[in-house]
């Protein structure tokens, strides 16, 4: 069979579109039937709603629902509000290209790495205090505050803010590729309207369709974070999804019940704020209607607009400050409150930290590599299928654009809580006595390392000159020595990019390795986790920076290598 | 014989663009083909090239030397096409991409000596080894029709291909690439919306655009 520019193509978005199904569907199933008192393993055969009842009757599990719900709303909130106060505000400007040059480093900052600096810094004893000590504030000792894992979640929010506001920005500089910009902001001025209206009340609106999914993710995500939350959320009682994951790995096989109905109801709590999301959007669409063609053109005052700024600097600074605080405290040997810096340097703790975090690092080199390959062979057929399905050469006009269906199915992972389907993948695993096997663990990366890869991807890849490979087709070489020798190395680049993305997200992956792998693979990012809470703060940064130091070498090399393969031709240069 | 194109008519959302094509084009001749822009010129082409874009359907029958093209996949109709830009493949050099062009079964020798004999054909000789980035707006044109040529294609396609070219260049290009249609002995089919751009005594159709 001879793979052509139509025809064969299609097993690649089917492959994604039934493995992504059956896999979400199953996981989902996992968790249903141990949530009914179905687990025959542990000798449930019973089906009764008996699980529900100890569920909410659990313990502080009220106080463990209102964190969960106020720092992941407030959070999913915060980062959508500011991101477009920021465009509105700063698109265009010093800061936004600042962004634009960051934003792929500060993206692979692994999530737990980034809550440990965070935490490092406003920390009552943390870096924040320590510049304004003694001399601002007179103490000598930390103060008694409880910052760091308040009871209400509000670090943890915070911090949240700070790590999706980037991700957000990635999707919507994709997304501003696809609408005139340019061309409204010069309709709307000559129509009398400062920029900031124009961004308010035409592009915003415009934008956000594009935005939607991703908006839905974040609130996902921010419902059912377990990483940040075990180092920067409340203790007792913890936010639900951390409880879940206590539950789950109970030594007490009973309490596995309880996480499955726990992890379903997280995803009726993450299903309900996506819908009140989507009710906000709805009448927020029927409300500015008026307001929209109120006419009203004048700008915002200055100090609103400095407001923004600054709070984009803050986003900045707090996550660039972070790493450096996390290099600081992994060269300490002895470091006295309130001095600004540590008295004694040391390379001791990284000496120690690089041996012992040799099994994990490789587990995860390994597992990242191999999730980013497949994830990138699997990219390239779907966005190969996808483009070509919009030429046809011979006479047929049926071209119904599947792209569509693949692209809700690649968000899925995204929009159902990570622990929910993880913790439901793993009892069947359990239940058909086949887990803690390396492939289930890799499988269960690639879900969530290709969406990212083919959002990062997609874009660019649209945009090739078609016209090149056609030339290049025309000239009598069959589509494969095409596709190989001209289109993928002309992409080297974005592609090498998107291999970088999908290796950060693997390397980033705490709950999958953990409930997938069994307990048997342990990678930096469990590590990193494991020893957050209580241990020395020089061997916690000497981690947390392993872990933010293997996705910046991927990156490095992404951006090296196609200057050291095309570096004699020019127009290979961007 | 040669490239003829018969009723062809190309629909978007069922309604034709412009009235049926009815073109024979014998070996060594140009047709050209007029008319304003946004009138169906290049979709034509892409017609006959292969690349349609799906939001459009083809009616009608388009033949090179007897053989129909419609039913035939892109890189197996052997045309040869020059866009408005030269499209040479960034990441090659001139002599790769010239290669590229050249049909499997040539030998390595042989390849060396056809992309050495081109190159000399278009006052370019020694040029193998440069980046498509440093040739000159000219330079690159000319590799770029050496490169169609060289894939020894039965017809070849001409999409605007001088309108980016500054007016000295114009003129001498333009005469290179007709000569070497002559040379190869194969229909040439051109698109453009300057008339002189059209070869002397070379056919000239004008597309009338129905849209309007």
């Amino acid at each position: 069979m001879r793979l052509s520019r139509q025809g064969t193509s299609r097993i690649f978005p089917v492959f994604v579109i039934g493995l992504f199904g059956i896999t979400i569907l199953s996981g989902l199933l996992g968790t249903l039937l141990p949530s009914m008192n179905y687990l025959p393993v542990i000798g449930h055969k019973h089906v009764s709603l008996s699980v529900w009842f100890d569920f909410f009757s659990y313990p502080g599990i009220k106080t463990s629902i209102l964190v969960t719900l106020f720092s992941g709303l407030t959070a999913s909130f915060g980062v959508v509000i500011f991101v477009f106060l920021f465009i509105t505000f700063s698109y265009g400007n010093a800061l936004w290209k600042i962004f634009e040059k960051i934003l792929s480093p500060v993206l692979s900052i692994p999530h737990a790495a980034f809550a440990i600096g965070f935490g490092f810094l406003i920390a009552p004893s943390g870096w924040l205090i320590r510049m304004v000590s003694p001399g601002l504030t007179g103490f000598v000792y930390p103060p008694d505050w409880s910052i760091l894992n308040d009871p209400a979640g509000i670090s943890l929010a915070i911090a949240l803010v700070i790590k999706e506001f980037p991700f957000l920005i990635m999707v919507t500089m994709g997304a501003l590729g696809q609408l005139d910009i340019e061309k409204t902001l010069l309709a709307g001025r000559a129509l009398g309207y400062k920029k900031e209206q124009i961004w308010l009340k035409i592009l915003i609106p415009r934008l956000y369709p594009h935005l939607r999914l991703s908006i839905f993710a974040i609130i996902a995500y921010s419902l059912s974070v377990v990483d940040m939350a075990i180092i920067l959320g409340p203790s007792s009682p913890p936010p639900l999804a951390v409880l879940i994951l206590k539950w789950f790995n109970d030594p007490d096989m009973s309490f596995k019940l309880i996480a499955a109905a726990g992890s379903l109801f997280l995803f009726f709590v993450v299903v309900l704020s996506v819908l009140l999301v989507y009710l906000i959007e709805r009448s927020a669409c029927f409300v500015s209607e008026s307001w929209i063609t109120n006419g009203k053109r004048h700008s915002f005052s200055a100090r609103f607009k400095s407001i923004v700024f600054f709070m984009g600097v803050c986003i900045i600074g707090f996550t660039m400050v972070s790493s450096v605080v996390l290099v600081v405290w992994s060269l300490t040997w002895q470091w006295r409150f309130p001095d600004f810096l540590p008295a004694v340097w040391t390379l001791k703790f990284w000496a120690k930290g690089l041996v012992s975090s040799f099994d994990p690092v490789m587990t995860t080199m390994f597992t990242g590599m191999a999730a980013a390959f497949i994830g990138l062979i699997l990219t390239i057929g779907c966005l190969e299928h996808d483009v070509n399905f919009q030429t046809n050469h011979i006479m047929q006009g049926k071209a119904q654009n599947n792209n569509k269906t693949l692209y809700y199915f690649l968000y899925l992972p995204l929009l159902v809580p990570q622990i929910t389907f993880m913790a439901g993948i793993q009892l069947l695993l359990v239940i058909m006595k086949i887990d803690g096997y390396w492939i289930a663990l890799m499988w269960s990366h690639l879900l969530f390392v290709l969406p990212y890869m083919f959002i990062s991807l997609s874009a660019t890849y649209r945009a090739f000159d078609r016209r090149l490979t056609d030339q290049a087709m025309l000239l009598g070489r069959p589509y494969m020595i095409v596709l190989f020798r001209i289109k993928l190395p002309m992409l080297l680049r974005p592609i090498l990019f998107s291999f970088a993305i999908g290796f950060a997200v693997s390397v980033a992956q705490y709950i999958p390795t953990i409930l997938v792998g069994a307990g048997r693979f342990s990678t930096i990012t469990t590590q990193v986790v494991n020893i957050a809470s209580g241990s020395d703060r020089r061997a916690i940064a000497v981690y947390a920076l392993i872990q933010q130091f293997l996705p910046m070498i991927i990156y490095a090399l992404a951006i090296i290598l196609p200057k050291i393969l095309y570096y004699n031709k020019k127009g290979m240069q961007v | 014989m040669s490239l003829e194109l018969e009723k062809v008519s190309i629909l978007k959302f069922g309604s034709a663009i412009f009235d049926p094509v009815n073109i024979v084009i014998k070996p060594g001749e140009i047709t050209t083909v007029m008319g304003p822009s946004g009138c169906g010129k290049s979709t034509l082409l892409s017609a006959v090239s292969g690349s349609l874009d799906a939001v459009f359907t083809l009616k009608g029958s388009i033949r090179l030397y007897g053989r129909e093209l419609l039913t035939l996949p892109m890189e197996e109709r052997n045309i040869g096409m020059l866009f408005q830009d030269d499209l040479l493949f960034p990441h090659m050099n001139i002599g790769s991409n010239l290669a590229f062009a050249i049909k499997e079964k040539t030998s390595g020798e042989q390849r060396k000596t056809m992309i050495e004999k081109a190159l000399k054909t278009a006052g370019l000789e020694g040029f193998e080894k440069r980046d498509p980035s440093s040739l000159s707006g000219g330079q690159k044109a000319r590799v770029s029709l050496l490169r169609s040529l060289l894939a020894d294609p039965s017809a070849l396609l001409m999409d605007e291909p001088f309108s980016k070219l500054d007016q000295s260049l114009k003129a001498k290009i333009r005469d290179f690439v007709f000569s070497q249609i002559k040379r190869m002995n194969i229909p040439a089919l051109l698109v453009t919306h300057d008339p002189l751009d059209c070869p002397e005594g070379g056919m000239i159709l004008n597309l009338n655009n129905k849209e309007g």
